[in-house]
């Protein structure tokens, strides 16, 4: 259905939309890989009588690497960290920052009109731009969640060091902190950010990039008309959802 | 000349006939097999075999030399014996000393008292077994076989004629070990343990065999024994009846086994007991026989003297170490309010991350599913 784009001939073509630079899909597999890294060697500790944990730390050595592998990654967490901050500011500066993953009052609008939506009292979803409030939603959860993390990380890493600048009593809140975020973002990523990229649909759009018309047009209507100026037709009926399997 | 033999047969006579006598006598209470006295052999003791032997050894001065030139007191006090704990049990002279049966005793060659005190003390085996198993298994038994002669066999600490209720009162357990471990029970008798030992006889402080075992005492020293000190403690320090008839907390034991170094620690016992781990456990920052109350200000762990005891460990910890230290305490408003603050949060916000994901994502799924049911019908 909604075919607007394909000519007669039985001949497709498909329009592409560009959403995310090779840069921010570098940094995005790069935290898959320093994520999962850190979940792992984090929870076996965490949850140290688990068989699986107990198979993993076998011996006095096997939980000497296993931290040092949960430091290696943390480094390079944090690089990634500094990194994308240092872009921020850098694109601040030259002016050229994008607003699109900061939140708006159309977020929380368009929040109301989903849940409205989900208790069968609107037929209409929400009309979202670039990123939906779900998408920004993930990215600052897990921006402050990692923030946490690499804060509460190095308290709990440096303690003495720590404690020579800062009371002592943030040693066992970072500890508590840093335990307790990590479930949460756990939970988080795997729940919601894999029901949303997987479940709902399969977005692969942060390892290639773009986003096709059909799925710009039903996902990110408002989006589509700002760049094109057509209307995205029928993008927000209750019939259009789940159109594309 | 055979008038004047006359009166000699006759008292030969009666010599012979009371040789016979005597010899009857002897064959019908064997014990009596050779009296070195001519006393009333007519009526013999009550206690035969115990009066019998302290017929000589009841004389304070009688000794021997041993074969090193040390002089051995054979000297043993009624006294002692009617306090014991054997002898009012008709257990007597020969329940132990089973190699003396007759008089003259058959020589001994031991070369000095202790080769015979190692010697003797085998007898103890015979009723009880089961202890003495035990203390071959000990350190001090290890000590010995390594060459250290002077580590303590079952009399050292029971005593041998005078043996008596080991723990009667309490305190004479400590006395006991103090015989040799003088410095360690010095310091034991002016900790919490030991002061409420010695001066309020109290029954629940632990005396020395309450931690060390009583026969099969192992070396406190290694690996096993360290890991399994926090258990060792909780035997009192987690039995809430106990600590409540000291106001104490029963809490320090769950604490710190959730804590830095109880998790370590706890990691260590259930999977590698005998290697070594430096993560503290409670006597690391309490004591060990030293153990005093916090409130103390000699105590380790008093706030004055905390931070040196972190230090042992910790030796860069800064002042504001301590502030990290929870004490045991549970998670208050009062003592940590900042952790307080944070578990509160977490408390709450882990939860709602959980349920409200769970949710959406179900509400998403069930409106996904409606409308593909919904088109479907249309």
């Amino acid at each position: 259905m909604s075919a607007v784009s394909r000519p007669a001939a039985g001949i497709q073509t498909v329009r592409f939309f560009a959403r995310f630079t090779i840069g921010q899909r570098w940094e995005h597999t790069i935290l898959i890989i320093t994520f999962t890294a850190l979940a792992l060697t984090g929870l076996v500790q965490k949850y140290r009588t688990w068989p699986i944990s107990q198979q993993v730390l076998a011996t006095p050595e096997a939980v000497m690497t296993v931290r040092n592998i949960h430091h290696v990654f943390a480094v390079l967490l944090m690089l990634q960290v500094v990194y994308h901050l240092g872009r921020a500011v850098y694109l601040l500066a030259k002016r050229r920052m994008s607003a699109a993953m900061f939140p708006t009052w159309q977020d929380v609008r368009d929040a109301a009109q989903m849940i409205k939506y989900l208790f069968f009292l609107s037929a209409k979803q929400p009309r979202f731009g670039k990123y939906n409030f779900e998408q920004k939603f993930t990215y600052w959860f897990l921006f402050f969640g990692i923030g946490i993390m690499v804060v509460t990380g190095f308290i709990i890493w440096f303690p003495v060091q720590v404690a020579s600048f800062l009371p002592g009593g943030v040693i066992p809140a970072a500890k508590l902190a840093h335990s307790t975020e990590a479930v949460v973002a756990v939970i988080f990523v795997v729940i919601w950010h894999f029901y949303h990229v997987h479940l709902q649909r399969l977005n692969l759009s942060m390892f290639t990039g773009r986003l096709n018309e059909d799925v710009m047009r039903e996902y990110h209507p408002a989006e589509y008309e700002r760049l094109t100026g057509q209307p995205a037709s029928g993008a927000s009926g209750e019939e259009e959802s789940g159109g594309q399997v | 000349m055979a008038k004047p033999d006359a009166p000699f047969r006759y008292l030969a006579l009666i010599a012979l006939a009371g040789l016979i006598g005597a010899a009857a006598l002897a064959l019908a209470t064997p014990a009596l097999a050779a009296p070195p006295a001519s006393g009333d052999v007519s009526s013999p003791p009550a206690q035969e075999t115990e009066a019998y032997c302290l017929s000589c050894h009841g004389k304070a001065d009688l000794s021997m030399t041993l074969l090193s030139g040390e002089s051995l007191s054979l000297y043993v006090s009624r006294e002692t014996l009617d306090a014991s704990v054997h002898s009012p049990l008709g257990i007597e002279c020969q329940a132990c000393h089973t190699g003396i049966k007759t008089y003259p005793h058959p020589a001994i060659s031991y070369a000095d008292r202790r080769e015979l005190s190692r010697s003797y003390y085998l007898a103890c085996q015979k009723c009880h077994s089961d202890n003495y198993d035990k203390s071959q298994d000990s350190m001090h038994a290890r000590v010995a076989e390594a060459g250290n002669l002077t580590a303590p066999v079952c009399t050292n600490c029971h005593g041998a004629h005078d043996v008596r209720p080991p723990d009667q009162p309490r305190a004479h357990i400590s006395e006991t070990c103090g015989q040799c471990h003088t410095q360690i029970v010095a310091q034991y008798k002016n900790s919490i343990h030991g002061s409420a030992l010695i001066e309020q006889d109290n029954p629940d402080v632990p005396v020395c065999t309450d931690c060390h075992g009583v026969h099969s005492i192992q070396d406190p020293r290694t690996a096993q024994f360290r890991i399994g000190t926090p258990e060792l403690c909780a035997g009192c320090h987690a039995d809430a009846e106990l600590m409540g008839k000291y106001g104490l907390s029963t809490d320090v034991y769950n604490l710190y086994n959730i804590s830095w170094h109880g998790v370590d620690v706890t990691v260590y016992k259930a999977n590698w007991p005998t290697i070594w781990h430096e993560s503290a456990v409670c006597t690391d920052c309490h004591g060990v026989h030293d153990i005093l109350p916090t409130g103390n200000p000699a105590s380790k762990v008093n706030p004055a003297n905390l931070l040196a005891t972190c230090r042992q460990c910790h030796p860069d910890a800064g002042p504001n170490w301590t502030g990290a230290w929870t004490g045991h305490n549970r998670i208050s408003p009062e003592r940590t309010p900042f952790l307080f603050a944070v578990e509160r949060f977490y408390s709450t916000f882990t939860t709602a991350v959980l349920w409200l994901s769970v949710i959406y994502v179900v509400l998403q799924i069930v409106r996904a599913v409606a409308g593909r049911v919904r088109r479907s019908l249309r």
